[in-house]
């Protein structure tokens, strides 16, 4: 008697989990949320926290240039990181542009920083606050540890700069922590492209665009700051200083990082990225995606100087323009072919308005 | 036969007659929204919804239109190619049938936008010349019965002429002169470092009567719109660097030069360079206006200054004011409506198709 009620509960748990297993969008969102977004997330939260030890620890003293300069580029380089990964608060607001100001096409940075100085030699947290975004990020940041013309291991350059070093060090921190938060929150934005319907997303499909979106309109900015100094807009003509991070020489760097994310999104940290969702009739789009990821990385690790020390040497354009030809390729790919096969509308005015 | 010949499809003429109950009908209905708009295979369609959801029609439409030039008092309207379209499609608002197709003349394309005189009489496009491309062209058109016929034309007095409206007094033209030359067939910019753009006004026999331009000549004047006092307003679209500072809301007020809007650097660095549609709600001396690629609508006072809204809108594209406010539509996203009389906006989603509208939109 008690034979056909245990097979019932097992049929009816088996249904039950059935039910509960979350199909293939869900699972995808889900998994690059709390896989790939959030720990990026927060390995810059953690290096933007470091950048204000590192900040106090320099103006004391207690630390050399060259360590300072660690730092910054381990910060630059999580910031890197977010290029494809741009979802949530760190869209609004204008936060990105208080991160990384680029293109910097007439150095703004600089000439915005020495004003400011000019005028309020000790800005305070509340006055950088109130400042141009052109003052408040990295890029700022940058100015001052690597512009040929200061040189922070000089107490003359401490007195002038250190105030306003430490004021951006501490608004990156309260600026990742404020983003990271949103990520953790119980109804922040992971949540959201975890549990649908959420107010953000009506269903899995509208979170799986987002995703994307943030990860094409990175790899469309990672062209763009490829193609700036090599001079794509500008009939060929090199502009070597506006790359992204021509002073501290981590461009190339940067654009790994971005790379490297972009790649995550596609793959997953278990196979189950946007790369999962395809079946078995667009495998030959997933094959020929993964050949323009190894395309790009392969073009990318033979160039191992700095974007501006390539511009100078001989031979090494050619080997930029076909990195450029790669990348070009690998963002057209997911713009057009990755959107389609997952039946995405990227954008419609956004992309192609009037 | 001349490649302008107008190609009228179904439909018999009615006559204005016969249509006259057209203006009591609308005034007891929601008001009539319409818009170019896709569906997800790249169909291209002309719309027309209640504002309550109702599908009114969705007529299908060979090449992608942008805005749509409505008729003063009878139920037609034009839905405007997007550059470089060569078709307009002239529609029976009732129930979506296409009474005519006007196809541009030899060595002209449409802009996207154009408009029909006070009396419903006369309609005029802006068009490029493309034999001497982006030579601004006004194709001025006469309405027959239901049928379009090119009259003439007149210069636009500038580059790549984009969106234009009419003066309080309904005599005056006012034209977005874009600065941009693109030929046919091609949406890309022939002179990008020698752009030209300006704003334009001029009598219907197409005199010159003041032309204004900003100070950055990669700052291009698109779109705009005119308050009942004779205010103008554009929007613009700046093709220099991301970072660079430009107006991209500009404003000439009754008897002054045109002059930048004063925008917060907040606001105007969430713009990303582009602005798509701008609506002026006289009565409440408001201006809305979308920023599809920084993803937000945005509303001023138009004499104070003040912000009274920033939103984060997914793709915003057209904005029109309604009685209370305006209704925004979004390429990616759903429609909402903002009932803008008390002190603080409210925000309402409009029960209307999600996203692939196009960047303009229109209430009959």
């Amino acid at each position: 008697m008690l034979q056909p009620v245990r097979y019932t509960l097992l049929a009816l748990s088996l249904l039950l989990a059935a039910c509960s297993a979350p199909d293939p969008q869900t699972r995808t969102s889900s998994a690059l949320a709390s896989e790939v977004f959030k720990p990026a997330y927060a390995a810059w939260a953690v290096s933007s926290q470091q950048l204000t030890g590192s900040a106090g620890a320099l103006c004391a003293g207690s630390i050399d240039l060259s360590e300072a300069r660690k730092s910054l580029i381990k910060a630059q380089t999580a910031w890197a990181a977010l290029q494809p990964l741009q979802l949530g608060l760190i869209t609004e607001g204008n936060r990105s542009w208080q991160v990384q100001f680029w293109p910097d096409k007439k150095n703004l940075v600089g000439r915005q920083i020495e004003a400011l100085l000019d005028k309020n030699p000790q800005p305070s947290q509340a006055d950088l606050k109130q400042a141009s975004v052109v003052v408040q990020g990295l890029s700022a940041y940058e100015y001052l540890l690597f512009d040929p013309a200061i040189d922070l291991s000089q107490a003359t350059a401490k007195t002038r700069y250190c105030a306003l070093l430490e004021e951006i060090a501490q608004h990156q921190k309260l600026l990742a922590d404020e983003v990271f938060e949103d990520w953790e929150a119980a109804d922040g934005i992971a949540s959201q492209l975890e549990h649908f319907p959420s107010p953000r997303y009506a269903d899995a499909h509208a979170a799986i665009a987002d995703l994307l979106r943030a990860q094409v309109s990175g790899l469309d900015v990672m062209k763009k700051k490829l193609g700036t100094p090599l001079g794509v807009q500008s009939k060929g003509t090199p502009q070597p200083y506006q790359a992204d991070a021509w002073r501290s020489g981590e461009s190339l760097n940067n654009l790994a990082a971005g790379l490297a994310s972009a790649q995550l999104v596609w793959q997953g940290q278990a196979d189950n990225g946007l790369r999962s969702l395809l079946d078995s009739s667009q495998q030959p789009l997933a094959k020929q995606i993964d050949q323009a990821y190894a395309d790009t990385l392969q073009q990318l690790e033979m160039l191992q100087q700095s974007l501006t020390a390539l511009f100078v040497a001989d031979g090494t354009h050619a080997q930029l323009q076909a990195l450029y030809t790669r990348l070009d390729q690998l963002h057209r790919l997911h713009e057009r072919e990755l959107a389609k096969a997952l039946d995405v509308q990227l954008g419609f005015n956004a992309h192609d308005g009037d | 036969m001349q490649r302008r010949a107008f190609l009228g499809i179904g439909g018999g003429l009615l006559t204005s007659a016969a249509l006259g109950g057209w203006v009591l009908a609308r005034s007891a209905a929601q008001p009539l929204l319409l818009s170019a708009r896709d569906d997800g295979n790249g169909q291209h369609y002309a719309v027309g919804y209640r504002l309550d959801g109702r599908q009114q029609f969705s007529t299908r439409v060979a090449q992608r239109c942008h805005d749509v030039a409505t008729h003063p008092s009878l139920p037609l309207a034009l839905f405007v190619a997007r550059r470089p379209g060569t078709q307009s499609y002239l529609l029976d608002l009732r129930d979506g049938q296409l009474l005519q197709v006007i196809e541009s003349p030899t060595d002209r394309h449409f802009y996207g936008h154009a408009l029909f005189d006070r009396r419903g009489d006369w309609l005029y496009s802006t068009e490029n010349d493309t034999s001497d491309p982006g030579r601004g062209v006004i194709g001025v058109y006469q309405l027959h019965g239901q049928r379009l016929q090119r009259h003439s034309e007149l210069s636009s007095h500038g580059i790549g002429p984009h969106q234009l409206a009419w003066m309080p007094d309904g005599q005056t033209l006012v034209v977005a002169n874009g600065g941009i030359r693109t030929e046919a067939d091609s949406r890309t910019p022939l002179n990008p470092q020698e752009m030209d753009s300006s704003l334009v006004l001029l009598d219907r026999s197409g005199t010159l009567l003041s032309k204004d331009q900003l100070a950055q000549q990669q700052n291009s004047i698109r779109h705009l719109t005119v308050a009942s006092d004779g205010t103008i307003v554009t929007a613009q679209q700046y093709q220099g660097e991301l970072t660079d500072n430009a107006p991209l809301l500009a404003i000439k007020r009754p008897d002054q030069a045109l002059q930048p809007f004063a925008v917060a650097e907040a606001q105007r660095m969430a713009m990303h360079q582009y602005c798509a549609s701008v609506a002026i709600h006289s009565e409440l001396r408001l201006i809305a206006l979308s920023a599809p690629r920084g993803n937000r609508l945005f509303i001023w006072n138009m004499d104070s200054g003040q912000l009274r809204l920033d939103e984060h809108l997914p793709d915003c594209a057209g904005v029109a004011s309604t009685a209370d406010g305006f209704v925004a539509s979004s390429g990616i996203s759903g429609c909402r409506a903002y009932e803008c009389r008390g002190a603080s906006i409210q925000r309402q989603m409009l029960q209307l198709p999600a996203g692939l509208w196009d960047n303009h939109l229109r209430l009959a």
